[in-house]
């Protein structure tokens, strides 16, 4: 019987000709991620497992992100301890404040992902890393120290959801706006909970990486297990530059069993906006606008690369964002910011009065940089919500796509793209 | 066999509210972490040992509980040191249950025990059978028995244990 691609990687990684869903089994780990503020724990973890050393030490990728640059006295602490175990165990791959970035973007850009392989972070998005063909796994602390012993980990084979997509994106709609469209249509309520979810259709086989990275992103807000897209010449190109490692195209088999398909046509999708609270509110933006709002985001791990900073320069040259909005941007890493500010969309962004922060997971965990306050009504191209998410409890986020919040922000309420005069 | 009272919970019972933001950065300590267990998911739980005086040995929940994406293992080690034994629902979050498993604190997944249980009845878990019995309801169900993996990790205290122990006698892991 055919497999997808999940199970076949789950396969070839185990040392097995095939697998099913449901079975039980220990994979190799191409790479392991951890991060400030949770990584000294990991290692110290690993070190009482009774292991001398990790076991590849360019394998083990430690990002600081969540911490940095440090806005109090307690976060500068933490990242002095990160840093001295780090250095302790002689990491390769150290990405510390100036070579930084949001750590699911340093996997996928820096090559530490591959086509084929599995690889595990200790944040939630580590699903984002399946844009690159992998599987890419979110775990805690005590599967990264494990995997950081034995290069290995466990998983039950999950059964696999395909998300077939096709038609033509319309003009300024974004794969977030899918992630969005998606979550409202499966709701929180259990259905794709520890599923594979493979995206696959003509609409993203012309999908850029960084859409495919802002798709498999939220499959964890889902409750999905990995969110993957097979690779092709798109991922090809990608990782060209960034990876000497070798691998090969794979693709799920054409009698690879299903759980559930789901065919969704793109012409239909306009921008998606998910409602204050909940993730899986979601309305088209026809309903909401008009909608004022005080503050404005785009940044995080799903949101915070060049496209989605060329976007917003393209909808906001030469245009002054409103005297009621604050607007901040956070690049996804280093590399991003350098990049967009090569392009020149950083100083028609800082032109059009934006402020721009350091690449950092900044206001998204509510913890840093831009934190929402009493009485906010925030427009974000973040992943998440909740009441508090990025600080007050009295605070209210709404969630669409760096589009919608760079044409609402020069209008200072929310406005469709598709008809802001550009 | 475990026994004690339970408290129910409403739906969409998030890891986020389990441990509440200003916690996540805290160190990973069962006594600690258990101090502000709970916090976001009812006022009356907002208060040092909170939901902990309360006494609980179980959680009973309807769907996806501990969702909303946190992948932080204070979730589990605060109701650990809250003393709760078992958590049962009809559905979990795929990161709390793996970290569930790594801990060795049951989440047992259990149709309808949402609907037939009140916060402070008393129950008696069988992890052998998995059945759970409401003794002040005297009513019963059946839930789904721990795989034999997630036993033998439960068995040895949590899965650092299991490959400490592995490590040590230089077996491999497969």
């Amino acid at each position: 019987m055919g497999m997808t691609i999940t199970e076949k990687i789950m396969a070839r990684n185990s040392g097995r000709d095939s697998v099913v869903p449901g079975e039980l089994v220990w994979t190799d780990i191409h790479s392991v991620m951890t991060m400030d503020y949770l990584g000294k724990t990991c290692f110290d973890k690993f070190k009482s497992l009774g292991k001398p050393e990790v076991f590849d030490k360019d394998r083990v990728i430690c990002v600081s992100d969540h911490l940095v640059p440090p806005p109090n006295q307690k976060f500068a602490t933490m990242l002095n301890e990160w840093r001295d175990v780090v250095r302790e165990h002689d990491i390769t791959n150290f990405y510390d404040l100036g070579r930084q970035g949001i750590a699911h973007q340093i996997m996928v850009e820096q090559g530490h992902v591959l086509p084929g392989t599995i690889s595990i972070g200790t944040d939630s998005h580590a699903n984002t890393y399946g844009a690159a063909g992998a599987v890419g796994n979110a775990i805690g602390v005590t599967d990264a120290a494990v995997a950081m012993a034995t290069g290995k980990a466990w998983f039950r084979v999950p059964q696999s959801v395909k998300f077939n997509i096709t038609g033509k994106w319309q003009p300024w709609v974004m794969a977030k706006d899918l992630s969005l469209h998606i979550m409202g249509m499966m709701h929180w309520n259990g259905h794709l909970l520890y599923k594979a979810l493979e995206f696959t259709g003509p609409a993203i086989d012309s999908l850029s990486m960084a859409g495919r990275m802002t798709l498999c992103n939220m499959t964890v807000d889902l409750g999905a297990k990995n969110g993957i897209v097979a690779p092709d010449k798109i991922t090809e190109r990608y990782l060209r530059n960034r990876t000497t490692d070798a691998w090969e195209m794979i693709a799920s088999d054409e009698d690879a069993k299903y759980d559930q398909v789901y065919n969704i046509d793109v012409s239909d999708l306009g921008p998606t906006i998910a409602m204050p609270g909940k993730l899986d509110d979601t309305q088209p933006i026809e309903k909401l606008i008009g909608q004022k709002f005080n503050k404005a985001f785009v940044g995080t791990c799903t949101n915070g690369r060049l496209e989605d900073f060329a976007v917003m320069a393209e909808i906001m040259k030469g245009k002054q964002v409103h005297r009621d909005v604050n607007m901040i941007l956070v690049p996804a890493s280093q590399t991003v910011y350098l990049e967009a500010l090569r392009a020149g969309y950083i100083e028609t962004l800082v032109e059009a009065g934006a402020a721009v922060d350091t690449p950092s997971c900044a206001a998204c965990a509510g913890i840093h940089t831009g934190v929402a306050g009493d009485g906010d009504i925030v427009l974000s191209a973040g992943n998440r919500n909740m009441t508090g998410r990025m600080g007050s409890k009295k605070a209210e986020i709404y969630l669409t796509s760096p589009s919608v919040v760079a044409a609402s922000s020069i209008r200072g309420e929310i406005t469709d793209p598709r008809t802001f005069d550009i | 066999m475990m026994r004690g009272t339970c408290w129910v919970a409403d739906d969409y019972v998030m890891a986020y509210d389990i441990i509440i933001q200003e916690y996540w950065t805290s160190a990973i300590d069962p006594e600690d972490n258990s101090k502000w267990v709970m916090a976001g998911v009812k006022e009356e739980f907002n208060k040092e040992n909170g939901f902990k005086e309360n006494g609980h040995t179980f959680i009973v929940a309807a769907h996806n509980f501990a969702g909303g994406g946190k992948s932080i293992e204070h979730v589990i080690t605060g109701l650990m040191g809250a003393g709760i034994q078992a958590v049962f629902a009809t559905s979990f979050a795929r990161l709390q249950f793996r970290n569930a498993i790594n801990y060795g604190l049951p989440f047992v997944t259990c149709d309808n025990i949402d609907k037939g249980c009140e916060t402070g009845d008393e129950l008696e878990y069988n992890p052998e059978t998995g059945l759970i019995k409401n003794i002040t309801k005297g009513t019963e169900f059946q839930s789904v028995p721990a795989a034999p993996f997630v036993a033998e990790v439960g068995e040895a205290g949590g899965l650092m244990n299991y490959v400490r122990n592995k490590i040590a006698k230089g077996e491999t892991i497969e």
